[in-house]
């Protein structure tokens, strides 16, 4: 039996179900072991597969150290974790949901405040007035000073906040924040305000391979399927497969020119197509008497070669 | 943590001789500093380079990175005016990734605390921080100076508007915004940014703040934190008068790059300085004039002149240095590795709580790189 891939998923929350949801509708469905304590699990598509069940950001660290193979979680534990992010993990890819974004937000009341440079200055004012360096709460340090040293702003400091880090201006605790919004909700109910060119990243889940695992060319065949089967099924989504009657294919294809040309794919008294593309397509059939016409949703759409697992592939291997 | 490589006795105590006969009083100073107050002084810049630590329940501290702060928190809480003061001890930096650094090093310097004439303390202690590296035996050191409030007098000499000078004289520590700001110039109009309409234009003087309170009523903003109304009210105005007034002009960007670039013999370096300068150089010719005693106090010390380099660039990027400061520099250890540095820091006492103005300066050397038998 070859060694084992070791795949982890965040344990709870909102993420932890819809990576579950991700991996099912990709033909991957989780299933905990009978008599597990609820931390690791298999796949039964994919038996060579361990996943291991870990916080969110204990996935990030251990994708760093090469703990683990794979992982899913947010972009931003990520790039907190490791400043060189690109040299240590392959972001193989981006799944599409538990989005947020990581910005700067000051008070609404300061209202001379709108871009990063405004607040370059009012950082050294306050200096200037109080002999101390405005403050930012924070649990994403590492981004903040890469963020804040890229707008040259250096009159500040960073206060690490546990938690309810939009309540630090109200309280007292710091006089801006970079945190992580979703719908802008909670920092409105906070009296806060993004700064306009304080979005520090756009987050949202990400499947990442570790460079520093143990890597195999067993273990690349497992990333190949289940890049292959994910990946597919995400092309699949958009997709749409259309077939005639065989005795009008000559018709039809006539008819569709215009849509092959623009990337369509014909198939045998048939055409694959882009779901945003099958009212043109079905107008055009139509207008030359084709019909009846099906249409159907593949459930996978495979290409030979996942360009992400090779990519991890040559890295790993090189 | 990483050690260095041990200095042979007779090598240290050659190193330490000139800072014995300095006339200081020899002080010790806590290794474990509050990471707060060592943030707030020299700048998240820092936080990489500390190794902090925290006793259960206790406030998270941060083993000195140097012995500046420390050394200025105890001359402040002893409260007298004067004081000069020698340390040797180890300090601690954490390395960046991939770097064979010493993680823990010795340091010997001296740090003064006096109001007399600071021409005068800068060429003593910088012209300690020379001798005390020489004695370490290396033949090719270097001593390079720059000087933070030179930049704020050569700004001054080009007659600028007020608003943009005191942004000229904070973006100097800011390279990437001060290269923003040249190039602006270079793009002229084009580059002008959108105009700012202040919303309490033509609000009478005085009534500032209760309009701004009305302000945030009638839009529904509730105001947090305690930035004073009155701050607010006053950057309305700078931002607005900001983006109606001119940016740099082309000859005036021009003159500044030149200044950027001077790098030379000091005195060499003053001429060229003078030459770019604007009609407006009352302070410069004070700030040129201290430059010159300095020199001749450096070289009366016993500084080879032609060791000396001026490098006008030099110093935009330390913490609580706000006027002339200097690296003893070796080739073979490479800028990055001075093994002595130190410079002048007035703003500093002040922030410690000092009650009055008070001038700050001081040195230290690294005998573990001054050593010439050693590699780091």
């Amino acid at each position: 039996m070859s060694a084992q891939l070791i795949l982890a998923i965040p344990s709870k929350g909102r993420l932890k179900e819809q990576v579950e949801d991700w991996l099912a509708d990709a033909g991957l469905p989780i299933s905990a072991p009978s008599g597990g304590r609820g931390y690791t699990a298999r796949i039964e598509a994919l038996p060579q597969v361990e996943v291991r069940l870990l916080s969110a950001s204990d996935i990030a660290g251990a994708l760093e150290s090469g703990e683990v193979h794979l992982g899913v979680t947010g972009e931003d534990l990520l790039r907190e974790r490791m400043v060189d992010l690109d040299s240590r993990v392959e972001l193989l890819r981006a799944c599409g949901f538990g989005r947020a974004d990581l910005i700067v937000a000051v008070p609404k009341s300061w209202l001379d405040v709108d871009s990063m440079a405004d607040l370059e200055e009012v950082a050294h004012l306050h200096l200037v007035r109080t002999g101390r360096r405005l403050r930012a709460a924070t649990k994403y340090i590492v981004q903040t000073r890469t963020f804040f040293a890229k707008h040259g702003i250096t009159d500040y400091r960073i206060v690490e906040s546990g938690g309810a880090t939009e309540g630090a201006p109200a309280s007292g605790a710091a006089e801006i924040i970079v945190d992580i919004t979703t719908t802008g909700a909670t920092l409105a109910a906070n009296h806060l305000k993004i700064v306009s060119d304080g979005v520090i990243l756009k987050s949202q889940a990400r499947l990442a391979a570790s460079l520093a695992a143990d890597w195999d060319a067993g273990r690349l065949a497992v990333v190949r399927q289940l890049l292959g089967l994910v990946e597919a099924r995400a092309r699949a989504k958009g997709s749409v497969m259309l077939v005639w009657p065989a005795e009008q294919d000559e018709g039809a294809r006539k008819a569709l020119a215009g849509l092959v040309a623009g990337g369509a794919r014909p198939r045998a008294n048939g055409l694959l197509l882009a779901e945003r593309d099958l009212l043109a397509a079905q107008a055009a059939l139509a207008s030359a008497g084709i019909g009846p016409v099906a249409a159907t949703r593949p459930e996978h759409l495979f290409e030979p070669v996942s360009v992400a697992a090779e990519t991890l592939a040559t890295r790993v291997t090189a | 943590m990483r050690l260095e490589p041990p200095v042979p006795l007779a090598a240290l105590a050659a190193i330490r001789a000139p800072f014995a006969e300095a006339g200081a009083a020899p002080v010790e100073v806590p290794v474990l500093q509050p990471l707060a107050l060592l943030l707030d002084l020299s700048g998240e810049a820092m936080r990489p380079r500390l190794f902090v630590v925290q006793a259960e329940g206790g406030e998270e501290l941060a083993m000195r990175p140097d012995f500046t702060i420390p050394v200025a928190r105890a001359h402040i809480e002893a409260g007298k005016p004067e004081g000069r003061y020698a340390y040797e001890g180890k300090a601690f930096r954490a390395a960046p990734e991939g770097s064979a650094r010493a993680e823990e090093f010795l340091q010997i310097g001296v740090e003064i605390f006096g109001n007399g004439d600071p021409a005068e303390a800068d060429a003593e202690v910088a012209a300690l921080a020379w001798r005390s590296a020489a004695a370490g035996g290396r033949d090719d050191l270097q001593i390079t100076f720059g000087d933070i409030a030179l930049f704020g007098a050569f700004v001054d000499s080009l007659a600028l508007a007020p608003a943009l000078a005191v942004r000229l004289k904070r973006l100097f520590t800011r390279p990437r915004l001060l290269a923003a700001e040249l190039e602006r110039a270079d793009l002229g109009d084009a580059a002008r940014p959108e105009r700012f309409v202040n919303p309490l234009e033509g609000v009478p003087e005085g009534h500032g703040a209760s309009a701004l309170r009305q302000l945030w009523g009638i839009a529904g903003i509730e105001p947090v934190g305690t930035r004073p109304p009155d701050e607010i009210v006053r950057r309305l105005a700078e931002r607005a008068e900001a983006s109606r007034t001119p940016s740099l002009s082309v000859e005036e960007a021009r003159a500044v790059r030149g200044y950027l670039a001077v790098s030379g013999a000091p005195m060499a370096a003053m001429y060229a300085i003078k030459a770019l300068a604007g009609p407006a150089t009352e302070s410069l010719d004070t700030a040129l004039a201290g430059w010159s005693r300095r020199v001749a106090k450096l070289v009366e010390r016993g500084v080879p002149e032609d060791r000396m380099t001026f490098a006008a660039a030099f110093g935009r990027a330390f913490g609580y240095y706000d006027g002339v400061l200097f690296e003893v520099r070796s080739p073979v250890l490479g800028d990055e590795r001075p093994a002595a540095a130190g410079g002048r820091y007035d703003g500093l006492p002040a922030r410690l709580g000092a009650p009055s103005a008070l001038g700050a300066v001081g040195c230290m050397v690294r005998p573990a790189r001054a050593f010439a038998g050693g590699v780091e």
